[in-house]
Formats: C-alpha cells, sequence, structure tokens
C-alpha cells in the first residue's frame, strides 16, 4: 500500500482502511470490483457504473444517512459503512431468488390485485422491499445541519473542466474574479478566480427582473452545506458524462462507462478492470484505452472505429470489432464474457472478459439550461438537447452563456469555447474561430443499432433502467397499450424516475420510442430532468429557507 | 378531422381523472357516441401532478359523503379496471400546531364521527406515537381517520382510460377546445384545434383550464387557476405510514409505496402566474424547512425531483358540479381545488345524472353552478384545503 495516512472506517462491521483522500469505492476497491448494493426489484448484483456519482451503482449507507453514493464519499476515520437493500450481504443476498423466479418481470401495474383480501398483505411485503436503505437516522441528519454559504458574484462559472477553466482565466485577464463552482471532489485551483469545490450547483431558476443580481444559485457543498449565489452572468460548463447501452445483463457488475473506468483505474494497467472490452471507436474510446492499457482485451463499436483507436489497439496488439452489435453479457456477480454479432446478420460469437467499458457516446449536462428558461435546441448529430446559442455564445436568456461541450460546438478546442463565451459575457469581441455547430437534423448514430439489436434475440435480462429495474419490454409494452410520448411512456413505466434522474436511461428510451412510434426523438418528447440536478439534502435546502423566504414568487 | 364522427351525444373537454370517469360513468348508462378531447397528454395536468391522498375528514356533511363514496370506489379500483393502484388505507394525520388549531380539528372530527366514520383527536403524545421522529414541542396535538389513505394516481388514469375505450368512448388527445358553439340559446358544438364536431353536451372537466372553457362559451365563473408546486425525495424503507397534513401553512406528505417521500406546501402565488414556470427556491427552501421541522430525520434524505401543477379553486373550496342554468347544455365537473382526485369517482356519478337529466343527490348551495349567481353568492371562505 502507498504511503500516506490510513484512514479506518468499517465496511459492514468489517474494519477496513482507505488511504487519505481516498472514497469509499476507492478504498473498497483495492480487493476488486466492489458490489455493495442489488438491484431494487428483482435484487440483481449491481457494481458501480459511472463512478461520478449518477448511478445507483454503489449506494451505501454511512453513519446511518441513506443512498450515498461511495464514489463520492471521501473517507473519515471512524465511518461507519453499511449495504443497504440486501441480506444477509450483497455477494449473497437471499432476495436474489426473485431474479429467477420471475423471468418475465413482476408487473406492479396490472399484479398483486387478486385476491382481493390478500393486498393488504402485497402492499406491506412491496412497501417493505422498496428503496435502496433504511429511513435517516436523527442523528445522521443531526450531523449533517449546518450554517449556509450566501454569497455574491459578479460571474458564476459551472463547471471547472477546460472549458470552465479557459473562461475562467479569460474573465480573470480582464480584471474579473469569477466564481467557479464545481461538483469535483479533487479541483485544481483556478489562479485568480474563486473556486467552490465538492459543490453542486443544482438550481438555476429564470433571472429576475428586479436587476442588480438577475440571477439566484442554489446547490450544497458536500455533504450538505446549502449556498446561494446572486450573480449577473452565468457561464455553464458543466461538461458530459458517458451514456448507457441497452443489452442483455448491461446491469451487470462489471459493466461500466468510460467515466467509471477512469474512476476505478487509478493509473494505466492499475484498477479492479483487469480484461475489459471497451465499446466505441472515437476520442472517448481512444482515451479509456489509454487509460486500461494493458487491460484492453477488444475493441468493438457501433460503427467504424476511428485511426487512433485502430493505432492504439494494434500497439496493445487487441483484436479490432467494427460494425459490430453488443448483445448480451454472461456472468452473473461479474461479466464473464460479451456475446457479439457482426452488424448484418453475422453469427454470434464470445470475447471473454471481466468488464465491458461504454465509451461510445458522451452527452451533456444541460439541466442549467433547461431550469433557466433557455430556448433549447435538438442536435440529431448527439442525440441530445442544447441550448440555442448566437455565434457569441450567448443563450437566448440574457446574462446566461454556455461553454464546452454543453454548447454542442464540434471540432473546436473546448478551452477555445471558453474563452468565447468568457468574452461575450463581458461584451468584447473574440477573434478566435467561429463556432462549428453539431449538425441540428440527421439521424442519431444509434437508431439504426438500436433497430437491428432490438429486433433479435434478447439473452439475459434486458433492463432499462438500473435504478427503478425497469425492463426494456415494459417500455415496448407500455407502446403497445397505445401509449405514446416519452413524458407518458416515463410515467407509465416509472423509467427515468430513479435516482440518475434518467441520465442513464431517458436517451436510450428516447431512441426506441422515435423507432416505435415512427417520429423523430424531438416529437417523442423533451429529455427533461426536473429539478434539482443531483439530490440535494432536505437539510441544505432547509438552512436556506430564511434566504428565500422573501422571495416573489414567479 | 382526426374525429371518428362529426357529431355526439356529449364532449367532456378534460381527459384527467374526472373527464375519464365522468365518460365512464355516461358509457355504462348508454349514454350514446362519447368523445373526450385534451388538449395535452393523458396525465399532463393536475391527475399526473397530484400527492395522491384521499381521505374523508372534510368539513361539510355532503363532501364527507362522497369521498367515503370515493374511497370505497377506489378500494374495488384494482378489481374493476385491471389496474393495481396501491391504494393503502393508511390514514390521515391532520397536524394542530397551536390550541386554535386544535380546536378547529375538533369541529372538523365532530362532523366527521356524525358521519359515522371512527375518526379520533390525538394529543401530541398520539400524534407522536403515529409519527416516528417527530421533533419535541412541534404539534399540540392532531386529528385522525384510519381508513383514509393514498395511491398511485397514474395507474387510476390509465385504468378509467382503457376502460372508456372499451365502452366505445373516442378520447383525442393533444386537441384543444377553442370554442363552444352556441346556438339558439344552448351548446350546438364544440370547435377545437381539429375541427368541429356537433353535440348538444358539453361537459368542463377541464381542471386547472376550466375557468378558460367555461369562458369560452360566454360564461362568467369564479374559477382561479392557482399554482401549487411539490417534490420527491430519494426512497428510503417505509417508516411513515400516514399521509401527513399541517393545516396552518398547507404542509402534506406521505411516504409512497416505493418510498420517497412526496407533499408540498403552501407558498403563494400571485394570481395569474404563469404556466410552465419551473418550480421556485421559495418552495424548496421553505417545504425543506418545514419538513426538517417537524422530523428533523428527513434532514439526510435528498430531494430527487420537483414540479408543478394548477389547482382550480373556487371562492368557497368546494367544486362545481350540475347543469349551468345559463346556458343549457353546458355541465360543470371542475372546480375541485385541487381534491379533483380524491372526489373524481363519486362526484363524476352526479356530473353523469345531470348529462342525463336525472334528479342529483348534492346539496345545490353547496355544489351547482348556480349558487354564485345573485346577490347570495358564496363568500370566500378558508377550509381545510390541502392534502
Amino acid at each position: 500500500m502507498a504511503s500516506g495516512t490510513e484512514r479506518r472506517f468499517s465496511w459492514r462491521g468489517r474494519p477496513t482502511t482507505a488511504r487519505d483522500g481516498e472514497t469509499i469505492l476507492e478504498a473498497l476497491a483495492h480487493d476488486g470490483l466492489p458490489s455493495v448494493v442489488r438491484s431494487p426489484r428483482y435484487h440483481r448484483p449491481r457494481g458501480p457504473l459511472c463512478g461520478v456519482g449518477q448511478c445507483t451503482g454503489c449506494l451505501v449507507r454511512v453513519n446511518g444517512r441513506p443512498n450515498v453514493r461511495a464514489c463520492r464519499q471521501v473517507v473519515a476515520s471512524g465511518d461507519v459503512v453499511e449495504n443497504g437493500n440486501a441480506w444477509p450481504s450483497p455477494r449473497f443476498d437471499l432476495l436474489g431468488v426473485l431474479d429467477t423466479a420471475f423471468p418475465s418481470g413482476i408487473d406492479t401495474l396490472h399484479g398483486f390485485r387478486r385476491p382481493a383480501f390478500l393486498t393488504g398483505l402485497y402492499q406491506r411485503v412491496v412497501r417493505r422491499l422498496s428503496g435502496y436503505s433504511g429511513p435517516p437516522s436523527p442523528e445522521a441528519a443531526r450531523a449533517l445541519a449546518s450554517a449556509p454559504d450566501v454569497r455574491t458574484a459578479t460571474t458564476v462559472i459551472v463547471g471547472a473542466g477546460p472549458a470552465g477553466r479557459a473562461a475562467a482565466r479569460a474573465l480573470v485577464d480582464a480584471g474579473e474574479r469569477p466564481l467557479v463552482v464545481d461538483r469535483g471532489l479533487r479541483v485544481p485551483e483556478v489562479p485568480g478566480a474563486e473556486l467552490l469545490a465538492r459543490s453542486t450547483a443544482t438550481f438555476l431558476p429564470p433571472p429576475s427582473a428586479d436587476g442588480g443580481w438577475a440571477f439566484s444559485l442554489v446547490g450544497f457543498t458536500e455533504p450538505a452545506r446549502g449556498f446561494a449565489i446572486r450573480a449577473r452572468r452565468v457561464i455553464v460548463a458543466t461538461g458530459g458524462y458517458d451514456a448507457a447501452l441497452w443489452f442483455g445483463g448491461a446491469d451487470r457488475p462489471g459493466v461500466v462507462t468510460a467515466d467509471g473506468a477512469l474512476a476505478l483505474t487509478p493509473a494505466p494497467g492499475a484498477g479492479p478492470l483487469r480484461r475489459a472490452v471497451v465499446f466505441g471507436g472515437g476520442d472517448r474510446a481512444a482515451t479509456t484505452i489509454d487509460r486500461l492499457h494493458e487491460s484492453v482485451v477488444a475493441v468493438v463499436a457501433p460503427g467504424e472505429i476511428r485511426p487512433e483507436v485502430v493505432r492504439r489497439a494494434s500497439d496493445l496488439g487487441v483484436p479490432l470489432y467494427p460494425r459490430t452489435l453488443l448483445r448480451s453479457v454472461t456472468g452473473r456477480r461479474r461479466v464473464r464474457s460479451v456475446r457479439l454479432e457482426s452488424r448484418g446478420g453475422g453469427a454470434p460469437f464470445h470475447v471473454e472478459c471481466d468488464s465491458v467499458v461504454l465509451a461510445h457516446r458522451r452527452l451533456p449536462h444541460p439541466q442549467l439550461f433547461f431550469q433557466a428558461g433557455a430556448r433549447m435546441r435538438w442536435r440529431g448529430g448527439a442525440g441530445a438537447y442544447f441550448p440555442e446559442l448566437t455565434d457569441a455564445g450567448a443563450t437566448s436568456v440574457p446574462g446566461l452563456f454556455a461553454a464546452g461541450t454543453v454548447a454542442g460546438v464540434v471540432g473546436d478546442d473546448v478551452a477555445t469555447s471558453g474563452e468565447r463565451a468568457a468574452k461575450a459575457a463581458l461584451g468584447a469581441p473574440f477573434d478566435g474561430p467561429a463556432p462549428r455547430w453539431i449538425p441540428a437534423d440527421g439521424p442519431a448514430e444509434l437508431e439504426g443499432y438500436y433497430r437491428e439489436l432490438l429486433g433479435g434475440p434478447r439473452p439475459g435480462r434486458w433492463v432499462a433502467c438500473p435504478c427503478e429495474d425497469v425492463l426494456v419490454a415494459e417500455i415496448e409494452e407500455a407502446h403497445r397499450a397505445g401509449y405514446r410520448g416519452v413524458e407518458v411512456v416515463k410515467r407509465y413505466t416509472g423509467v427515468g424516475t430513479g435516482l440518475c434522474q434518467g441520465r442513464y436511461c431517458l436517451p436510450e428510451t428516447l431512441l426506441t420510442l422515435a423507432r416505435l412510434e415512427g417520429r423523430t426523438p424531438p416529437e417523442v418528447g423533451y429529455i427533461t430532468q426536473r429539478p434539482p440536478v443531483h439530490p440535494t439534502p432536505l437539510a441544505a435546502l432547509a438552512a436556506l429557507r430564511e434566504e428565500f423566504a422573501g422571495e416573489p414568487a414567479p | 378531422m382526426t374525429f371518428a364522427r362529426g357529431d355526439y351525444r356529449v364532449v367532456v373537454v378534460g381527459a384527467g381523472i374526472v373527464g375519464l370517469f365522468t365518460a365512464y360513468h355516461l358509457a355504462r348508462a348508454g349514454a350514446g357516441p362519447i368523445l373526450v378531447v385534451d388538449r395535452g397528454f393523458l396525465s399532463n395536468g393536475g391527475s399526473g401532478r397530484n400527492g395522491g391522498g384521499v381521505r374523508q375528514q372534510w368539513e361539510t356533511r355532503s363532501t364527507i359523503r362522497l369521498a367515503r363514496e370515493a374511497v370505497a370506489d377506489y378500494r374495488r379500483f384494482s378489481s374493476e379496471f385491471g389496474y393495481n393502484i396501491w391504494f393503502r388505507q393508511g390514514g390521515y394525520l391532520f397536524l394542530a400546531d397551536t390550541p386554535t388549531e386544535l380546536a378547529r380539528l375538533q369541529r372538523v372530527h365532530a362532523i366527521v364521527r356524525a358521519e359515522g366514520l371512527p375518526s379520533e383527536i390525538l394529543d401530541a403524545d398520539g400524534v407522536a406515537a403515529r409519527l416516528d421522529g417527530l421533533a419535541p414541542g412541534a404539534v399540540v396535538g392532531g386529528s385522525y381517520l384510519r381508513s383514509d389513505g393514498t395511491l398511485y394516481p397514474f395507474p387510476a388514469v390509465w385504468g378509467v382510460y382503457e376502460a372508456v375505450r372499451r365502452l366505445g368512448v373516442e378520447v383525442a388527445l393533444g386537441v384543444d377546445c377553442r370554442a363552444i358553439v352556441v346556438r339558439d340559446g344552448r351548446v350546438a358544438g364544440v370547435a377545437t384545434s381539429d375541427g368541429t364536431v356537433a353535440t348538444p353536451t358539453v361537459v368542463n372537466a377541464a381542471g386547472g383550464w376550466s375557468g378558460e372553457v367555461s369562458r369560452a362559451a360566454g360564461l362568467e365563473v369564479p374559477n382561479v387557476a392557482s399554482r401549487h408546486e411539490i417534490l420527491a425525495t430519494e426512497p428510503s424503507k417505509p417508516f411513515l405510514d400516514p399521509m401527513v397534513v399541517r393545516a396552518s401553512d398547507g404542509l402534506y406528505f406521505s411516504q409512497t409505496m416505493r418510498g420517497e417521500i412526496v407533499g408540498g406546501v403552501t407558498v403563494p402565488h400571485p394570481p395569474g402566474t404563469a404556466r410552465g414556470v419551473p418550480s421556485s427556491p421559495r418552495f424548496l427552501t421553505g417545504m425543506a424547512g418545514a419538513l426538517v421541522g417537524l422530523l428533523p430525520r428527513l434532514g439526510a434524505l435528498g430531494v430527487l425531483r420537483a414540479w408543478t401543477g394548477f389547482y382550480d379553486d373556487t371562492p368557497d373550496g368546494l367544486p362545481i358540479v350540475g347543469a349551468d342554468p345559463r346556458l343549457a347544455g353546458f355541465v360543470h365537473a371542475n372546480g375541485f381545488g385541487g381534491h379533483g382526485f380524491m372526489l373524481a369517482p363519486a362526484a363524476t356519478r352526479r356530473v353523469a345524472a345531470a348529462v342525463l337529466g336525472e334528479a342529483v343527490d348534492l346539496d345545490p348551495a353547496e355544489f351547482s353552478p348556480g349558487r354564485f349567481l345573485g346577490p347570495a353568492a358564496p363568500t370566500t371562505v378558508e377550509r381545510l384545503q390541502l392534502g
């Protein structure tokens, strides 16, 4: 073990150690890929999917607080960490029998109605099984209470990635001291700017008309300190995340997004992913291969594989499978192989592996634009919504700007995009290149992929929404029953209503419904996540009550 | 023209739970061709945005009777409609934080008892026994009725929607009712965004939009759409059985079958507040403060999402049910003030009766559209409006 102070904590009653600054997930990953939680309905083994605090693959209970993401919580000495919903343990969970006992799914919409005299019993049992964890303890809530952080800033930049940092630098050069808010656990300082790290800007209401501090940004600093920032201008540079993919067993431990693979792999070739199949043929796949290095066993892509990925794969001597369907994975507690098929009707074949890394599609985090009431536009080239922007980088909301991934530009390095947004915010001319937008029309790349994939055999359990264990078949059933549009299907099936707030299911649902309904994705509906952007502790919001008590209603 | 016919016996405006149940009762009575139009998608309005509470503790005997009937309907719903609405009778717990509030609950309790329902008055300890983790000194007492409960609104909408379609009712979604065609002083048709259909009868079941629909028929009505916000937390294992309501600030919340805490609190919104406006920081922080003040342990739960909806309010806090005396063929099924879901199955039987010209067993002073006409119109009354 490397040098540095050790932190002792308990995991399921057993003494465990973490290096200073490590998260619970990183500490547990010393012994291999952690599988700390079971799925809510079928009690399937689950592992971390995203590693960036969005999915439900590493939920634990810490010091009596439920629904803590192990990847977001830095270990403190004496922490008591427990699993929530498995008995006797996440590894051997007796309720795992539900997965095999209901091969075609548990139908809570139509089932559990008969005989009538048993409905009370059904309700008690189903209710007892709900949720990932027991209720919060009073002590946990007390420990989270803290005075709110209330401040003002001329310009707030949300996101300290390359684009946000470039915007901050440009503002600093112009003599401003911007406030940069970032969710990350390890965010480097931005010289000349003020940094609010480990902080999630979660709600950005439309600007008020009374001028002055037009924007109120509400959020929290971990673990639960509420903040309210009044600002004149906001630059949103929230970046993006790697999307999920539908296939049989896509929720198995070992299936991770590229975000997750990078979070779990501290150095090239290290970490719990030892034999990884990388899915994707572009930039993100290249980045992933650089980190996983000799742990990569194959590269599979839905379409063509770009030269930089081909070069890396041949350096490592691993096979390439372009234009290939990922149909399913085998393995129960851990991925053991992938079943692949060349597109256009090739024979199925297997590649042995212990993990599948999804690096095929990067999606933006546009929620703050939706919340602020900015006009949005579907860009089919990315299969996502982006704010409508002027060439200078301004949204339809005065004072609100976009930089980086969320701006929807291509062929433009994100730093340029950050600088452009800063100049727009300052009202200063920008002499860099004009933006090139991601094409607005044209089918999303994956539509054809899914048409072919979902038209074929479906081995294993196809979970569409891992947070709530909603199956792909349930979405198709909603369509067959006559329900149309993503909003209605969401209410009918529960897809998109879990803790990830739809990030890992609604993009795929939208593509599938577009195919089933014979409409374009924007006709099928918006993918709006309702506020807040991330689950926000009631303690943090409660502390801000006085701050907004006199606020006029919208 | 997307409609199957050019003329209908009845056109219902609004495919929420009130409009759908109205169509259901009418179709079962063999009323003839029925069309339901709605400008949005199914469950887009209040029927898809409420907290799912169903209670019988009301301040008037007639509303208690309607609510009792509705509870019986919802108990039967899952076997009758094929969808499980998970109607769970975990009780309604009204909280009093002052002796004055407790006295008010006692008055309601007396009326509820007089109707034969076994409601209870609780002291502070009695409330604490039903509310695990209650903050000390937060309440002086409360009232409780065990047979009140909560349900899942969505499957109720799907169940009635599919039932009316099986009965031959046509439901046109995404169709906006633009005007009511009036000829010779009576309803003759409805002009929609998809064309005009002929009908002698229009039922206005448009929820938060019903004032606009009545006005489109040239009728002055007192309905006011008021904006309300609601939130849901992350789920956790069950620890809260009843729906909890505090009348003094309009706080209400319950724990759903999935384990989320779902509820709201009254935040004043000026009339005419724009539709489509998202949640407000005032609500999010005010609701969080109210919840944590009452049950401190909730501080460690995260808010997962928040949304808004519209109540269809009337000055006296009671619905408007029945034929409008000013315009033959125009029937009201609105003004439910955020309680449409809990009263719908029972109240719409009376709407159907009014359409069919049958006797309606409701006190006209409390429910009729005519009560707002003339000098005896009821003044504004504050009622146990929430939950």
